[in-house]
């Protein structure tokens, strides 16, 4: 009991040790462990017809990462593609490991949009525009904001547009119906959709409407913390920074005002997201809808199955926005340049390797050509029929654009942290995003009001 | 030792000669022990070394370190009070969950361990079963237990009534009248003032079990006769508990009392998992009251990697200071406990 007790405790620091601080030799070792070693040296060996064929590892935080390996690798273009799936909750960390031990970084990396302003500042991944690379060909063809995320503020492109997160408001027929509402996503975007000229405003009036008419037991949303805050800050653009300038008191303190507003008119269930309360939440209709991105169907697809065909999209009040979303990049450490950067280009800059994708698991390419497709003109079956790829599509075409920082996900607690207080104890928004604003700048050396 | 007949300095000349001798011999077995000696020196030693290295750093992890003396250690001590209300946190963790679980540990592994209880290999086994739990999944268990509006502790606490009463002192009592509403659940995890007895809920469930069965090694080495003699001289349980279980029970807790100390400190995963943050909230919860010390290294040093008041370099001064105030806390218990029955 006494060595296990201390082989707890060490394996525990050694994480934060070890692996985390970067030793050179044993974060090789650690990511061997892992299952996530680096191609061995026979990289360039067997031969096949007459092309070679290389191995490149792929890291992402999705099992279903192994369709892109698999649908490239039954083309033979000289690559052979190794999936590692690397949980989301240390998928980042990994990497940044693998820069500071100088090993054991993959070919293919992808970054979280939270993130990817960290690595675009400091280094460690190649840029795509520069030679053997030829990637500002693509410019054109991805989502504005999203090309703009990708680059340094140097103008390198250091991480490929993947997956966007196009946003809009979420509502079930089912509830809708019950109530005596519109169930018809154009009368809906009628009463709350900045397509039709409506503002937050409405959709307080269409809030005020679920609650009265299901006699408080059913809100319009879960937590206004998410659903208000989070979309009417998106739609500012994500992020808190324009290069050093701090921008939270400018670009949080409405949406703070709306939500705490919301809340305190007790318009929204008080429930939070991402948890168990959420999805019971879901099973008991105490909530008709939600505001969120599109990347949200595959998980309730699965995890309220009952569901699927009750929900509808419309637009968001007053603007589009984006929520989330995904990159490709190629570290420095990279030994096959070129063919990581074939499997790049076919992955995240073709209609065949975007839709590969998108058609299993409704990840939204962020290449706009990829659209074109027939696929998304067709009903789909989990909106009830509703086009929706389509409407997803128009909402990505209009969305704000921000460079990233590489202090976003700092900033983003630090906010966060005051919307809490907000939503819970009640503070007075004003002074709440004043304080964050204050807390910020304290934090992040460098900033400036 | 003290009744050794030979002198000292003779003996020690022998155990020298003998020494040499011996390790000759076992040449064999220092290299099939050498593995571990290996392995403790590129896992243990050499991150320990290069961690105090980096303390003086400033490192993101991705461009060059840069050299900044003790200015880490400077602004944690001066400007950040992030990092003292994390170690409020964690020592008030150690007060409220670390300490508790101690001494309900104890208390059970006597009652289990006095003759009076059946079923002794059931209860040993119920008790533990928690420890066996993965933090994570525990994590997930109990976040859904907590849950404001459905969870089973609301829906059991509604159920008999006394909801409204635990609020008491809380906004949400205001709140319930203002609103006409029928009293209102306790936001375990969403509210400051619930969420660090939630974590410290959470721990005292799942290493009481594991304090427990030590204890309870403890007490089986202690002779029964001992108890018996006590007995036949009139003595009660009480005593019996006080004046024989406790005090040859010193080396026992006193390792149980260092390990927990250094457990307590490093506390991480169940706050993590209870409140480490969504897309939407940040770590540590509401008024940041679940942040732990080893939660705030772990985000200085990966999620904020790159600011000058976080960073690798940053995140290696805190584990430092960690460090000494694990070394000075075991001390003081131990120079508060009188001798270190551990030597023996």
């Amino acid at each position: 009991m006494a060595s296990n007790d201390k082989a707890l405790s060490r394996r525990r620091f050694l994480r934060f040790a070890a692996a985390g601080l970067g030793v050179a030799g044993a974060a090789g070792v650690l990511a061997a462990c892992g299952g996530a070693a680096a191609p061995a040296e026979d990289a360039a060996a067997p031969a096949e017809g007459n092309k070679a064929v290389v191995e490149l590892t792929f890291w992402w935080w999705d099992a279903a990462g192994q369709i892109w390996a698999d649908e490239y690798n039954k083309l033979n273009r000289g690559a052979k593609v190794t999936f590692v799936n690397t949980p989301f909750a240390d998928s980042h960390d990994k990497l940044l490991t693998s820069f500071a031990s100088g090993s054991g970084a993959p070919d293919i990396a992808s970054l979280e949009i939270g993130r990817v302003g960290g690595f675009t500042a400091k280094g460690g991944l190649l840029d795509l525009k520069a030679a053997p690379f030829d990637g500002g060909k693509y410019e054109a063809d991805m989502v504005k904001y999203k090309w703009t995320q990708g680059s340094t503020a140097d103008g390198r492109l250091v991480a490929m547009p993947w997956d966007i997160g196009p946003a809009g408001v979420w509502y079930r027929t089912d509830i809708m119906e019950k109530l005596g509402l519109p169930t018809e996503p154009e009368a809906v975007q009628e009463l709350i959709s900045h397509t039709k000229g409506k503002t937050w405003e409405d959709f307080f009036t269409l809030a005020q409407q679920v609650k009265e008419k299901s006699g408080g037991k059913t809100k319009l949303v879960a937590d206004a913390a998410t659903d208000v805050y989070g979309g009417a800050l998106r739609q500012g653009g994500e992020g808190y920074f324009d290069g050093m300038k701090v921008m939270i008191e400018e670009k949080a303190t409405r949406p703070a005002q709306l939500a705490a507003d919301f809340r305190k008119q007790e318009l929204d269930a008080n429930i939070g997201w991402w948890g168990a309360d959420w999805a019971a939440g879901v099973k008991n209709d105490a909530f008709a809808g939600m505001v969120i991105a599109c990347w949200m169907q595959g998980g309730l697809s699965r995890d309220q199955a009952q569901l699927n065909g009750k929900w509808r999209i419309v637009p968001a009040p007053e603007a589009s926005y984006n929520w989330g979303g995904s990159f490709c990049a190629i570290p420095e450490q990279c030994k096959n340049q070129e063919m990581a950067w074939d499997f790049v280009q076919w992955a995240c800059c073709s209609a065949e390797g975007q839709n590969a994708m998108f058609k299993p698991t409704g990840v939204f390419p962020a290449y706009k050509p990829a659209w074109a497709d027939p696929l998304y003109d067709e009903p789909v079956e989990f909106f009830g029929g509703q086009r929706a790829f389509r409407m997803w599509a128009d909402i990505a075409d209009n969305v704000a654009s921000i460079v990233r920082s590489p202090y976003d996900l700092q900033a983003d607690d630090i906010v966060n942290a005051e919307v809490t207080k907000v939503m819970k104890e009640g503070k007075d928004p004003v002074q709440a995003m004043k304080d964050a604003e204050a807390a910020a700048l304290k934090a992040i050396e460098g900033a400036t009001p | 030792m003290a009744s050794t007949t030979f002198s000292s300095a003779e003996r020690a000349a022998q155990d020298r000669r003998t020494r040499r001798k011996e390790a000759k011999r076992n040449a064999w077995a220092y290299v099939f022990v050498s593995p571990f000696y290996l392995l403790y020196a590129v896992f243990g030693l050499f991150p320990l070394m290069y961690g105090i290295w980096l303390s003086f750093h400033q490192w993101d992890g991705i461009s060059p370190m840069q050299w900044v003396g003790v200015s880490n250690y400077v602004k944690l001590f001066t400007v950040d009070e992030t990092w003292w209300k994390a170690i409020y946190n964690t020592l008030w963790l150690f007060f409220g969950a670390t300490t508790p679980q101690l001494i309900f540990a104890l208390i059970l592994a006597f009652i289990i361990n006095s003759g009076y209880v059946r079923f002794k290999d059931f209860f040993r086994a119920a008790y533990f079963m928690p420890f066996v739990a993965s933090a994570v999944a525990v994590g997930i268990l109990f976040t859904s237990l907590f849950g404001m509006q459905y969870g089973m502790f609301n829906f059991a606490l509604s159920a008999v009534g006394i909801s409204p009463l635990l609020t008491a002192g809380d906004k949400c009592v205001a709140w319930a009248i203002e609103t006409n509403s029928l009293g209102c659940a306790i936001d375990w995890l969403g509210s400051a003032l619930w969420l660090k007895p939630s974590i410290a809920l959470v721990v005292l469930w799942q290493w009481t079990g594991y304090s427990m069965i030590i204890f309870l090694a403890g007490l089986q080495s202690i002779n029964p006769e001992l108890y018996e003699a006590a007995r036949v001289d009139g003595a009660n349980t009480t005593d019996i508990f006080f004046r024989i279980t406790m005090p040859l029970m010193q080396g026992v807790i006193l390792f149980q009392v260092v390990t927990s100390i250094i457990g307590a400190m490093q506390n991480f995963d169940i706050p993590v998992m209870l409140a480490g943050g969504t897309q939407s909230s940040a770590p540590g919860g509401t008024d940041q009251a679940g942040l732990t010390a080893m939660m705030q290294l772990y985000w200085s040093a990966f999620k904020y990697n790159t600011g000058s008041k976080s960073g690798f370099g940053y995140a290696s001064a805190m584990s430092f200071i960690l460090f000494f105030m694990i070394v000075i806390f075991s001390y003081t218990y131990n120079r508060f406990n009188g001798q270190n029955q551990t030597e023996n």
